[in-house]
């Protein structure tokens, strides 16, 4: 790297800590370079010491990379609010007949991340999902039991359906009053079954 | 798929305005306990338990509603399987006491002509804070000829009895015959002892 001036890649200290760029961490690196090889004395202790620099400048160049493109990311972030704000402002000072809100209808906040998204329909579908499931896993459950008591000596073809692992999964279900202690009692089975 | 451990299956449903303990209720009656901690419930939730009334073995399928006005459409879409509907109102609330006519009016609008209803009136722990006397209740009930308790899902009081008359009346309108097939949808299945009983004696 060639600076015309000597001064100039030495501005890099006088620089504010988050102003501070990649280049400018090469500027910096290029003078204390500079003055390491004015410390002419050799030996271990002085070529250790030189690693160790290196290595925190090279820490320091990967933190700044970083910082800088954070920065820049949150702006754009920034700016892509700003023109969806704009849109959206405009969109209701256009007084366009969708905007004014009738007696039954809700002015919903897009910007609101717990805004309603979902309709009816899909909750009820999820809900019956979920209750199908969990009548499955209550047959399971039941099955589970009968082959650990011994009482079902084979196994059925229809009765090996249920994945053993589905159980395990409801223990990512944030538990309710209910449930809580059943699922831990399904694992805990499922995991004496396994040994067996 | 699976063998049977019961004898019927009789399906139920709590309804009542949000807040009277519909869950609170049915989590005593499955599984003897209770929580402080009020999670208002999502749609439609249910819980199995199995009775054995009259020597027979009775797997209930107690479904549990959402008592918020926003769930209505969901909720009202299970009243017409159910064969019993207990219908909870909080004796500190007197609200959800006035709304009683409400959901009758849901029940005969959106339920089987023929369902057994029941009346409690939850919370009968918090006497201090009480503002439904039982009389009112006993009076509603009657009005619409319909059994009342007053229950405390918290003190356990007469929770296991209402659910179990509330099956009885089921049971003693219901013709002797076996679990139909079209039932085992979501629940085939039943308890050990009731398959022990049957394959092993």
């Amino acid at each position: 790297m060639e600076f015309g001036e000597e001064s100039s890649p030495s501005l890099a200290f006088e620089k504010d800590a988050f102003e501070l760029t990649v280049e400018d961490v090469y500027d910096i690196s290029y003078v204390i370079g500079r003055d390491l090889l004015k410390v002419s004395r050799t030996g271990d202790e002085v070529s250790d010491l030189q690693f160790r620099i290196v290595r925190v400048l090279e820490m320091f160049e990967t933190l700044v990379n970083k910082y800088n493109l954070s920065v820049e990311e949150l702006r754009m972030e920034r700016d892509n609010l700003k023109t969806e704000l704009d849109r959206l402002v405009q969109e209701r000072s256009s007084g366009q007949g969708t905007q004014t809100a009738g007696p039954n209808q809700l002015v919903v906040d897009l910007t609101d991340p717990n805004r309603p998204r979902f309709t009816m329909q899909e909750l009820k579908e999820v809900l019956q999902e979920r209750n199908q499931l969990k009548a499955q896993l209550l047959v399971a459950q039941e099955e589970l039991q009968l082959y650990k008591s011994g009482i079902l000596p084979q196994a059925e073809p229809a009765m090996v359906e249920v994945d053993l692992d589905t159980p395990a999964a409801t223990e990512h279900i944030p538990p309710t009053i209910n449930n809580a202690k059943e699922e831990k009692t399904t694992i805990s089975k499922l995991f004496s079954f396994r040994r067996k | 798929m699976a063998k049977k451990t019961y004898d019927l299956l009789f399906k139920l449903l709590l309804i009542g305005d949000s807040g009277v303990g519909k869950t609170c209720v049915l989590f005593r009656f499955s599984d003897d306990a209770f929580n402080t901690t009020f999670i208002s419930t999502i749609g439609i939730d249910f819980k199995i338990k199995t009775v054995e009334l009259q020597g027979k073995k009775i797997k209930l399928q107690i479904w549990d509603t959402a008592g918020q006005e926003r769930f209505h459409t969901i909720t009202t879409s299970y009243y017409r399987g159910a064969m019993g509907i207990m219908l909870v109102y909080d004796i500190t609330n007197a609200k959800s006491f006035e709304n009683i006519s409400k959901w009758l009016r849901n029940i005969d609008e959106h339920a089987n002509e023929d369902v057994e209803r029941m009346l409690l009136g939850n919370k009968c722990d918090m006497e201090d804070k009480r503002v439904v006397p039982k009389a009112k209740g006993e009076q509603i009930a009657r009005e619409h000829g319909i059994r009342f308790f007053e229950t405390s899902a918290k003190a356990n009081v007469s929770i296991e009895k209402a659910f179990l008359t509330l099956a009885e009346d089921i049971l003693r309108k219901t013709p002797v015959k076996e679990p139909n097939s079209e039932n085992v949808d979501i629940s085939s299945g039943g308890g050990v002892t009731g398959w022990k009983s049957k394959c092993c004696s």
